[in-house]
């Protein structure tokens, strides 16, 4: 009887784990059937937009018309980064990012730099040409690698990760480990579709690389123009971060040293109870302030923190600095000061200011921007063509409603003298930069209103 | 036994209930000063800004408790208002600002342009949570320094998921909500701010031996990470 109750119960729940297990299989087999449908699109696009670039950048070299040039040169901006899209979402295992992604990025940089460049009335170099040509070569290489994996996929049903070895390999009995390792290295077939990527990165990066000046960075520079000459001591860095301190009115009681950056901008750290401050080793600036102390119930408007902001540029000495825009940050506001030189605004020496809104002090100070960028320039309002021709390039029905010369930064490290003029068109505002000497149209900016301030995108 | 109701009786019955049933569907956050304890569709409306900012409330029940007072507490102390815990009109007009969407010259409404801040501050959540503020923003800074950059993807969703370039991603922590300080570091590393100089990579030397890694150009050290060229 007793034993009777127990068989059953064991029973029961032998089917009852039986019809849990094969409810877990059947999930489990429709989730690996639908990542493996969607690592297949993946791949297929993968190929489909190699192959489409290839094209693109086969009738980009022959183009001579820039409306076609820029047309193909466009296509291979969008189709390496369609690409690169789709290489990201095949699996991978390794840490570390592979060689072929950064090839496809450096080709879409290309493709958007040349491409505008065309589109601005410039022109391809021959040295650019020539990598053109390099590219289109890699391409068709990358291309047969992809279609030998794509073979293999349906010929030996090749995994999408190297298997990992079994436990019986990794205790020593199985033989192929070692061979297996070095046949995945390089030559024979692939063991899987992640290690073919990975042949063709090896493959890829044997070749020299090539060079081409990229997409202007507002914030990378090999080396600081602005900063001034000579280096400076760690003693004299301190006697700079007293003096910094007290003009924004901070005690120097307790400084101290706590460590140095190296880069184009190596300097020396110092540290005055929350507040933390960097002095570059080459000129003895100040780069970077910033006070993390808790900030307490704020009293002043943003326009009392402006004027606060004001004076503590001229302050420190910064004379020529006008405020351009600010960013509520709730506790303090953040404020962007740019250097205007006999009128013309300087876009690229730019300087970043916090102001605490509870006592109106300094919380936050950068001028790296300002010290990437600011040299001794040579331009003249004379120079510049009379307002109202330049407003004549404009749509008739733009109103301006603010307009003034400018220095603007550009792509590929450049700067252009040109117009600034904000207005609205159909109800939205806009910042219009037309070329100072040319009038050509050079960028356009809209201004939109979030509840922190105004944002241009 | 009958029970009878004139219909006099019944109309009063109608407008008081449909009085209450106003009083509690038709109230709008501001309204009322809401404090510990409170309940109802505006505690909701309330939950729903702070979370939308970053402050974690835990599920949006209508219900105040422990951490909505937390959070409201937090959100006081970070806009630099009175600090008390209790959602009266300052600090309501205050949320329901900064949780507005954006909009044209014209007032036209345009969206919350919030979603590159958001993927930007989940990854500075899942990467440097314990790091001080200056390493939070820095990390931000490394993804935006890489848009700039030829040799990476021009977006932030294509950096942050690029295949191996952050362990945050493999391991899942990216897909927790990220607190109000990432968000804010987010947003300062947009607005140009870089502590980092410049950097593309950094790492916890503490957990890292991969040799690619250490043989970048070091630029600086914040807080646990060392930022790289």
């Amino acid at each position: 009887m007793r034993r009777n109750f127990w068989l059953g119960a064991l029973g029961v729940a032998l089917v009852l784990s039986l019809a849990w297990g094969y409810n877990e299989y059947r999930q489990a087999e429709n989730l690996r059937l639908s990542t493996e449908n969607q690592y297949r699109r993946a791949f297929t696009d993968l190929s489909s937009h190699l192959d489409q670039l290839e094209t693109d950048l086969a009738k980009g070299q022959v183009a001579t018309a820039p409306n076609q040039r820029i047309l193909y040169l466009t296509q291979v901006w969008g189709h390496s980064e369609s690409a690169m899209k789709d290489l990201a979402q095949l699996p991978a295992e390794q840490v570390g990012i592979s060689y072929v992604d950064q090839f496809l990025n450096q080709i879409s940089d290309l493709g958007r730099t040349l491409a505008q460049r065309v589109a601005g009335g410039g022109q391809v170099a021959p040295a650019e040409e020539n990598i053109l040509r390099d590219i289109h070569d890699r391409v068709a290489s990358v291309n047969r690698k992809v279609d030998e994996i794509s073979t293999l996929m349906d010929s030996d049903q090749t995994a999408w990760l190297s298997k990992s070895p079994t436990l019986r390999q990794r205790l020593g009995f199985g033989k192929a480990q070692v061979a297996e390792a070095a046949a995945e290295g390089q030559e024979g077939p692939p063991q899987s579709v992640r290690g073919g990527l990975e042949q063709l990165d090896a493959s890829l990066q044997k070749l020299p690389p090539f060079s081409y000046s990229g997409e202007f960075s507002t914030k990378f520079v090999d080396k600081p123009l602005g900063l001034p000459a000579g280096e400076i001591s760690r003693e004299q860095s301190q006697a700079v971060a007293r003096d910094f301190l007290a003009k924004i009115g901070y005690g120097t009681d307790n400084l101290e040293f706590t460590g140095e950056t190296q880069g184009p901008f190596a300097g020396f750290q110092w540290k005055q109870g929350d507040a933390s401050l960097e002095v570059s080793k080459r000129g003895g600036a100040v780069t970077l302030y910033r006070d993390q102390r808790e900030l307490q119930v704020r009293t002043l408007s943003p326009e009392d923190a402006k004027n606060k902001a004001v004076a503590a540029l001229k302050a420190l000495g910064w004379n020529t600095m006008v405020l351009t825009s600010s960013e509520d940050f709730g506790s303090y506001l953040q404020l962007e000061a740019i250097n205007e030189q006999d009128g013309i605004r300087i876009y690229p020496d730019k300087i970043r200011l916090m102001v605490g809104l509870d006592s109106g002090k300094l919380v936050g100070f950068d001028a790296t921007p300002y010290y990437a960028y600011h040299t001794s320039r040579t331009i003249s309002k004379a120079k510049a063509l009379p307002l109202d021709k330049a407003k004549s390039k404009l749509r008739p029905d733009f109103q301006v409603t603010e307009s003034r010369l400018a220095l603007i930064p550009k792509m590929g490290n450049q700067e252009v003298f040109s117009w600034e003029f904000r207005g609205k068109y159909k109800g939205e505002e806009y910042l219009l930069y037309l070329n100072a000497l040319n009038g050509n149209e050079e960028k356009i900016q809209r201004i939109i209103k979030t509840p922190r301030g105004e944002y241009l995108q | 036994m009958k029970l009878r109701i004139r219909p006099v009786g019944l109309a009063i019955i109608g407008v008081v209930l449909t009085l209450m049933l106003g009083a509690v569907a038709y109230a709008a956050l501001g309204d009322h000063v809401l404090g510990r304890g409170a309940r109802g569709p505006e505690v909701s409306e309330l939950q729903q800004k702070l979370a939308r900012l970053g402050y974690v409330v835990g599920p949006i029940d209508g219900k105040y408790g422990p951490k909505t007072q937390a959070a409201v507490t937090r959100f006081q102390k970070e806009r630099g208002l009175r600090v008390d815990g209790v959602a009266g009109p300052q600090t309501i007009n205050e949320l329901k600002l900064l949780s507005g969407e954006s909009t044209t010259a014209s007032g036209k409404p345009v969206g919350y342009k919030n979603s590159d801040v958001n993927l930007l501050a989940r990854l500075v959540n899942a990467e440097a949570r314990g790091e001080p503020y200056k390493g939070q923003v820095a990390v931000a800074a490394v993804v935006l320094n890489r848009i700039k950059s030829s040799e990476f993807p021009n977006t932030i969703a294509d950096i942050v998921y690029q295949p191996g370039a952050f362990s945050s991603v493999s391991d899942g922590q990216i897909n927790l909500a990220p607190g109000s300080s990432a968000i804010r570091a987010a947003r300062e590393a947009m607005s140009g701010v870089d502590p980092s100089y410049g950097a593309l990579f950094f790492f916890n030397p503490a957990k890292t031996s991969n040799r690619f890694i250490w043989s970048r150009p070091q630029i600086i050290k914040i807080g646990n990470h060392i930022f790289t060229r």
